[in-house]
């Protein structure tokens, strides 16, 4: 028996698993409907036709069949499988009394889907029911028993990687155990990518979704792209979130795709699908309902300028709390209805911007490569630690907090302090050269706090 | 001067911490910023090993007025903290309250300087203002 066998075994013998059916679930996966697979609508999809997938769990299986049945009626592209908070840290006991006190009294006590507690034979019926593709989002360090549980419920869709679901979410869960913990689950789904059209997967990219730079994004999202790649995964999506400025998402759509082809090649992966998902706005939002939907629209014309293969949807709810259903559908229509009549875009290319950016993302990757370590996790660990990579606003212990961004007078996000991060020096004297450095720190704090809120 | 600062409890809000840490560099404080997600132990152990003057704890979920009433007690078991200056800000309430009745109650928690719902310039001003006045005396 392989050593990822053996590890699939004891992580499927819990008490929380009804009986595992290694064989019957391969069955299942290799018997499965192609509409199941995300990535068999990618590539049958007409070129210019966005996917359109909200955001969306509850916790008993009832009012997550009709939270589909809403999105199917609005006609949703990608359905959600948003997985509840216990369960992303492994508290099946929380979570399987939460779901109990939900379905006895019809009040929600969980704030997604307890997947692990519903369990794969229950939650493929639903699955199945819709033959639509699903994907699973969730924010779980190790999510090896969740992803086996998913993939066993037909949800070939899993979002997530060592880097994007630990630096935005947890302050001290240990690195190095989320990038082994992830490495499980690449292997797991390459290994079931050879019984049917390949499992996708998709990379977080909006990260804290404050003030984040294109080049520490892009970067983290090849570097989770490699590092799936390479335990042979055969499609991907690279991702990132609406910045503020149509120019500046525009550019980092350009350079994302460019670079995303020309890694997958150094590694002698380019058979693999690499696909370009964009998030509408993940900031803070507008409590006036009607103007969370003109920010909504806006999102889904950029995402069309950007060339966007699936954009993920928000809600006119957003900034209220958790959406209902009827806002959630109502989002996914008008997302198909914007795309349907948004036609004749104009091609917009700002060569000067793209070749900045991309000597910044070629720059930081470099530094990865030549980080001593003998493997890549090894060395994007290590880059981490050493804040090569850092993120703005992460909570995590092990991010340096030294790399600081401000908006431009065009709301494009600009670095004027880099720390350990190696933009080269005619690239950060670009970005500081767009703004106003002869201010005191205190109104940089305070341009800072203004720039974080600039949709509200 | 040396601060001490840190969110307090499991609120993981790290936008305005970031800030304060920002703020308190700009303004020449030495910070020790334990971040999100920190229990009041931590925060006096980290007074008592860096010596500092200040510990300056903030909240935006509103969990500080659970652990508010823990202070005095837990201060009371460490040697050398009776000269920390004290001081609380953000959203010190869950749900809403008002700042008239939050201030005198989170004084009588053992804090020297309440901000609930305080812009941050207007707040560090406040504490800036309470050292001199101190240093005075």
């Amino acid at each position: 028996m392989s050593l990822l066998q053996e590890e699939r075994e004891i992580i499927l013998n819990n008490e929380y698993v009804d009986t595992f059916d290694f064989a019957e679930v391969s069955e299942f996966v290799k018997n499965a409907s192609k509409d199941l697979f995300i990535s068999h609508h990618f590539k049958n999809k007409p070129l210019d036709k966005m996917l359109v997938q909200p955001r969306g769990g509850f916790p008993t299986y009832k009012k997550q069949f009709a939270l589909n049945e809403f999105f199917v009626e609005a006609n949703v592209d990608v359905l959600p499988l948003t997985i509840d908070s216990n369960t992303r840290l492994n508290d099946y006991a929380t979570a399987s009394k939460m779901l109990r006190l939900s379905e006895a009294n019809d009040v929600d006590m969980l704030n997604g889907y307890p997947l692990v507690n519903h369990g794969y034979r229950t939650t493929r019926k639903m699955i199945t029911h819709f033959n639509k593709p699903v994907s699973l989002r969730h924010g779980t360090p190790d999510a090896r028993l969740l992803i086996e549980t998913a993939i066993a419920s037909g949800i070939f869709e899993i979002e997530g990687g060592p880097i994007t679901y630990l630096l935005p979410y947890s302050k001290n869960f240990p690195l190095d155990k989320a990038f082994l913990y992830w490495k499980y689950v690449e292997r797991v789904c390459a290994n079931y990518s050879e019984l049917n059209e390949p499992i996708n997967r998709e990379s977080f990219g909006p990260l804290t979704a404050t003030l984040v730079p294109p080049s520490i994004t892009i970067v983290i999202q090849l570097l989770e792209m490699l590092l799936s790649l390479e335990e042979g995964v055969k499609s991907f999506s690279v991702s990132f979130a609406q910045q503020g400025s149509m120019n500046q998402d525009i550019v980092t759509g350009a350079v994302i795709k460019k670079m995303a082809k020309y890694y997958a090649k150094q590694i002698d992966c380019e058979d693999a699908a690499i696909h370009l998902v964009y998030h509408q706005w993940m900031g803070a939002f507008p409590t006036n309902r009607d103007y969370a939907e003109q920010l909504i629209n806006m999102s889904t014309v950029i995402a069309s300028m950007v060339g966007a293969d699936k954009i993920i949807t928000k809600t006119r709810e957003e900034a209220v709390g958790i959406p209902t259903k009827e806002a959630n559908a109502k989002t996914v229509a008008n997302t198909q209805y914007t795309l349907r009549i948004l036609n004749g875009l104009p091609s917009v290319v700002d060569e000067e911007e793209e070749e900045i950016l991309t000597l910044e993302v070629k720059a930081i990757m470099e530094a990865v490569f030549n980080d001593p370590a003998d493997t890549l996790w090894r060395k994007v660990f290590n880059s981490i630690k050493n804040g090569i990579i850092d993120v703005p606003f992460s909570p995590h212990i092990i991010n340096h907090n030294e790399l600081i961004t401000i908006r431009d007078p065009q709301k494009n996000i600009r670095i004027i302090k880099r720390g350990n991060v190696p933009i080269p020096d005619r690239c950060y004297a670009y970005e500081k050269g767009k703004c106003d450095l002869t201010k005191d720190t205190t109104s940089i704090v305070n341009d800072i706090i203004h720039d974080i809120g600039i949709m509200q | 001067m040396k601060v001490v600062t840190g969110v307090v409890g499991n609120d993981i809000h790290v936008v305005a911490n970031r800030l304060i840490d920002l703020s308190l560099r700009a303004r020449g404080f030495e910070v020790f910023n334990l971040g999100v997600n920190t229990y009041l132990e931590e925060f006096f152990d980290a007074a008592v090993e860096t010596g500092a003057e200040v510990l300056l704890i903030s909240s935006l979920n509103g969990e500080a007025e659970g652990w508010g009433r823990e202070v005095k007690a837990l201060k009371a078991k460490y040697k050398h903290l009776d000269n920390l200056i004290m001081m609380i800000g953000g959203n010190l309430v869950v749900g809403s309250g008002n700042a008239e009745d939050i201030v005198p109650r989170y004084k009588n928690y053992g804090f020297d300087l309440v901000c609930h719902q305080v812009d941050l310039n207007t707040g560090l001003d406040t504490l800036e203002a309470f050292i001199q006045e101190r240093n005075k005396q």
